[in-house]
């Protein structure tokens, strides 16, 4: 153990919620400089402190939030935190990461991380300030949503020492699989079903506020690197102009030109013009917009600040929607009604549900409904059919409070499937509700689906679509067995690191590693180079997957639903489908390329090889 | 003379045209220049040659500007034919030479003048570049004739000095070669006048180019990180991989654009894309649109039968994540990494961009010793993902695609280019440098 590097408080609050109890802990710089921060510390902390077999809503299930070195500096984008838990919607590792401002002012509190463990009796909150943690009651706060609860813990104090606040709605208070955590308002730790961990816990809030300052150790370097990534984000047209002009929907039409745009609960990718028209970046913008906003030291501003104004004189607003939500509960439901899908969009924020694992859901609730096979499930109000609009909201809210046909949405499309006898149906991997991208599009995102550590994640399982489309130098042939796996696991890894940086995702698209790399050597004083950087994303990806095993996790969880391997959709005129031995030959081939076995094991060597030390207090 | 009924076969009409168009965009033409010649066995059993036609454009050659002539005996094709002929002819009766070419290398043909009063004997040219020194050898001759096109005492020397040389240069008009194929002879005369403009871009950075030279022909090892692989002439057609559609593609235009932007002379430099298991490697990755180069599928483990080029390419993916390679012969970079900043005693090591998108794009490009140890080369390919070997050519890696590692070269030579023009405008380089570049 040694002193707190630059770029870090040297601090970690661990709070046993059983006992109310809280405490300091000192963070290892070892941690530090084969974890990083973010996802790869948060993971470290986690694997060391859960059990794998434990019960994603028990007690046992362990929550760590961490933050980066890169956070509390100038860096673009760097104010983004990261959660790791045991998720319940796929009882595998839950990795989730987050806008908005709550990271940021996490560690100006003068903490690196927070890991949370057992459950508390009743409704509880946190709060943290320098020299501060706090276990409070929350009956006050209980049944409030995202929005109310955010107002009630962040108001009433001075301009610049306003504090922030992370909490979960009814969603997660209602132990939704899917329930989310939100901070200012509408940025979510969204899936995975973090918000039912909290739930479980009877955790409703996390307060922070603080204004320490990290040290920079060298900042000559650190600013070289600022500058050519501030540089290069201005240059790219998806972060100079398509996020800010049209935010995540400006996707819509573009995916929809690669063939890549779902429709009916993934049955193919064919949409009329004129439908997409209705609801794409450009109409967001011209019809809905009120303004476009930025996380947090974000230049990009991928942010949608809208209104919907109601027949009746009425007016809501919120955030969104983005593309996900735009495409899983637009197109993939069969619709195309703006309005219906953003004030359901804004139910899904204020109540604390995914809407990407919400829309995945209604959609195969909408399938097995026209296939006749939902029966009891219709005595519980659940008869839907494509294109109900007007159902979105109402479900969200149900499914939020568990009322009706939202108790049966609320367990997420594979137990509502496999209730039906139809688990195929369920277009999902580790019970995890895929993205708007078909898979059936692009090899690369396919195999991204089936590996990524949380299920059908594109975040956590590389964001392939940026290379089938926007990739600029870096695009990659969309069908290519061979290049797939090593290019999947590249982009993995690129992602590993943007989450343990706590920097956004779309920075992705300006450039890669090396601006990082200075930054973080220039920050800490610490070799990060890239070469050190790889080792790290690697360390990070096969401890995750050692989790997975001992939860217990096998190569069978790592395929598509049968619909991607039996019924082609025509991309170019050419029918494409990601056949069983296709997915077979690219598993096996990412695997070795991994350095696992043949079940997707990490092997022995492979963990001494990346010094993954056995669970802390546990021999090897 | 005697008159036969020659018969232009489609594959080699196509292979002239294909090479003339080539030798035009490789600016080692002018519009009407150069001539080309390949010997040939009739059905009949005898040698013939085939040679461009005078004053025949090489960009655009009809069939008819392709002529016919005994090997041994003058035909009708002789009165057509390149004024140049009876060199090539001459050149074509050396054992073993299957095609000859002219060629304006303007480059290799500046960097030979003098102003010494004549008639005099040019000095030989010393390459001090790897592809030069493997493929021409030590030293290049190079002839002053009083009459420098197609003369009786150009007839007389030229075939002589390629007797024992591939290569040799008519001072103030260009290059001969002698060669196994016309795809060798073109290859010859792209790597000369590479080697010229290796040497004459080293002279606009005020490099002590004849000092150099005697310190390589003194030492070649010290100062070559390796010699390129051999020339290969018979497995161009050759392609491994005809199912990979789309990676397919991505070699032709990435061997295009290497080709076409002068990254890298004809059929020299290599690309690879790696499988899991297997590597796709183009042994020759500067390949003009219309001209193929081989496209191997080869297991990613070591061979013994590994050339030194592919080897490099294994051991790079072995020991990192990278999934493509590019490696390129660039002149430009060549040159520079031998600079000295004015009155530095030791050689730069690293060239920094001085142009607004080199600046953003990267901080610097290390340039590496020849000895570089395998360890050092590899950290810097982490961490800047292009280098400049001195005597090695440049390096590049990427993350995901050809098209990725296709750009650094591109960009080096541009950073080049800027640096070399500030330099001979008398501008102070350290001046015009980045702060940001001293912490690398």
């Amino acid at each position: 153990m040694s002193a707190a590097p630059f770029g870090f408080f040297g601090k970690i609050i661990e709070i046993d919620l059983t006992g109310g109890d809280a405490r300091v802990l000192p963070l290892d710089t070892a941690l530090v400089a084969d974890y990083l921060g973010g996802r790869g510390l948060a993971t470290r902390l986690f694997y060391d402190a859960v059990d794998p077999q434990c019960d994603p809503l028990g007690p046992d299930n362990v929550v760590v939030i961490a933050a980066s070195p890169l956070i509390g500096t100038t860096a673009p984008t760097s104010a983004r935190g990261h959660m790791v838990f045991k998720s319940p919607l796929t009882g595998v590792i839950g990795t989730s990461n987050s806008g908005g401002g709550w990271g940021h002012t996490f560690k100006s509190a003068g903490y690196d991380a927070l890991v949370i463990k057992g459950k508390a009796d009743s409704p509880v909150w946190i709060d943290i300030a320098p020299g501060k943690i706090e276990v409070l009651p929350a009956h006050h706060l209980w049944g409030q949503d995202i929005h109310a609860t955010n107002d009630e813990l962040t108001s009433g104090f001075e301009a610049g020492s306003r504090p922030r606040a992370l909490c979960i709605g009814p969603g997660g208070e209602n132990l939704v699989l899917y329930a989310v955590v939100g901070n200012d308002k509408n940025r979510v730790y969204g899936r995975c079903g973090g918000g039912a961990v909290w739930g479980s816990k009877n955790l409703k809030a996390i307060r922070v506020q603080g204004k320490e300052k990290i040290q920079i150790h060298d900042k000559e370097r650190y600013q070289s690197g600022y500058d050519q990534a501030l540089y290069l984000l201005r240059q790219a047209p998806v972060t100079k102009r398509l996020m800010r002009e049209l935010g995540t929907a400006g996707l819509v039409e573009l995916i929809n030109v690669i063939n890549m745009l779902p429709h009916r609960n993934f049955q193919d990718c064919t949409h009329r013009p004129e439908d997409l028209e209705r609801m794409s970046g450009e109409t967001i913008a011209k019809t809905i917009l009120e303004k476009a906003a930025g996380c947090y030291l974000c230049p990009i501003g991928c942010q949608r600040h809208t209104r919907i104004d109601g027949d009746d004189g009425s007016t809501q607003r919120g955030e969104g929607p983005e593309y996900e939500t735009v495409v899983l509960m637009g197109p993939d439901c069969g619709i195309y009604d703006l309005a219906a899908i953003t004030t359901a969009n804004y139910r899904c924020n204020e109540l604390g549900i995914d809407t990407i694992s919400f829309g995945g859901t209604v959609a195969c609730a909408m399938e097995l409904g026209e296939r006749g096979l939902l029966g009891a499930e219709k005595e519980g109000g659940l008869d839907l059919r494509f294109g109900a609009a007007a159902e979105l909201e109402k479900l969200a809210v149900d499914t939020a409070h568990r009322r009706g046909a939202g108790a049966l949405l609320a367990e997420g499309s594979y137990r509502l499937a496999e209730r039906c006898g139809r688990a195929d149906l369920s277009m999902t991997v580790k019970k995890l509700e895929l993205p708007a991208y078909d898979p059936r599009a692009s090899f690369t995102q396919a195999l991204g689906y089936m590996t990524s550590p949380s299920g059908a994640c594109h975040l956590r399982g590389g964001y392939a679509v940026s290379l089938a489309f926007f990739g600029g130098t870096k695009e990659i042939p969309r069908f290519s067995l061979l290049q797939s796996p090593i290019a999947i696991r590249n982009m993995q890894n690129t992602g590993i690191l943007q989450d343990s940086l706590g920097v956004c995702r779309f920075t992705g698209y300006a450039f890669g590693s090396d601006p990082w790399s200075r930054m973080l050597t220039g920050v800490t004083g610490m070799d990060f180079s890239v070469f050190r950087l790889e080792e790290i994303e690697n360390r990070v990806a096969s401890l995750e997957r050692l989790f997975n095993v001992e939860a217990g996790a096998t190569a069978a969880d790592d395929a598509l639903p049968p619909r991607f391997a039996e019924t082609p959709i025509v991309v170019a005129g050419e029918e494409k489908m990601v056949s069983e031995q296709a997915q077979e030959r690219m598993r096996r081939d990412y695997y070795s390329v991994r350095g696992w076995d043949s079940e997707g094991r990490p092997t022995r060597a492979l963990l001494e090889d990346l010094a993954i030390a056995p669970r802390a207090g546990r021999a090897s | 003379m005697t008159r036969r009924a020659w018969t232009l076969g489609e594959e080699i009409l196509t292979l002239f045209r294909s090479i003339g168009r080539a030798s035009l965009l490789y600016d080692i033409q002018d519009s009407h220049s150069g001539n080309m010649a390949v010997k040939i066995r009739g059905a009949d059993g005898a040698d013939m040659i085939l040679i461009t036609a005078t004053g025949s454009q090489k960009g655009d050659l009809d069939p008819s500007q392709i002529c016919f002539l005994s090997a041994t005996e003058t035909d009708y094709g002789y009165y057509k034919a390149s004024s140049e002929t009876d060199i090539h002819q001459r050149i074509l009766a050396i054992p073993g030479a299957g095609a000859s070419m002219h060629a304006h290398t303007k480059d290799l043909s500046i960097a030979t003048m003098d102003d010494l009063p004549k008639p005099a004997q040019p000095a030989d040219f010393i390459p001090i570049d790897p592809l030069g020194r493997k493929h021409l050898g030590d030293h290049v001759h190079v002839d002053w004739f009083a009459v420098p096109s197609g003369s009786p005492e150009m007839a007389a020397l030229i075939p002589k000095r390629l007797e024992d040389h591939p290569a040799t240069v008519i001072q103030g008009h260009g290059t001969f070669v002698r060669a196994r194929t016309l795809t060798e002879a073109f290859f010859l005369q792209c790597v000369a006048n590479n080697a010229g403009a290796v040497v004459r871009t080293a002279r606009k950075l005020k490099v002590d180019v004849e000092a150099l030279r005697l310190e390589i022909q003194a030492d070649p090892a010290a100062h070559l990180a390796y010699l390129p692989d051999a020339f290969t002439i018979d497995d161009d057609a050759c392609c491994d991989f005809p199912e990979e559609t789309e990676i397919l593609r991505e070699f032709h235009k990435a061997g295009a654009r290497v080709f076409e932007s002068r990254l890298s002379p004809f059929q020299t430099g290599s690309m690879s894309v790696r499988g899991v298991h297997d590597i796709l490697y183009a042994p020759k990755a500067s390949m003009p649109r219309d001209l193929r180069s081989p496209l191997r599928r080869l297991p990613l483990r070591p061979a013994e039968t590994d050339t030194g080029e592919l080897a490099r390419h294994k051991l790079i993916y072995a020991e990192t994540d990278f999934q493509t390679i590019m490696h390129c012969w660039l002149p430009e970079a060549e040159a520079h990494s031998h600079f000295r900043y004015p009155g530095d005693e030791a050689v730069s090591d690293r060239i920094v961009p001085v142009d607004a998108e080199g600046t953003f794009m990267y901080l610097v490009i290390p340039v590496l010793p020849p000895d570089v140890d395998e360890e050092s080369f590899l950290k810097k390919l982490h961490e800047y993902k292009v280098v400049v070997v001195r005597g090695g050519g440049v390096w590049a890696v990427g993350h995901q695609s050809l098209s990725e590692v296709l750009h650094h070269p591109s960009s080096v030579r541009e950073i080049c280019l800027y640096r070399i023009g500030a330099f001979e405008q008398g501008l102070d380089l350290r001046k015009m440098e980045p702060k940001k570049a001293k912490k690398w």
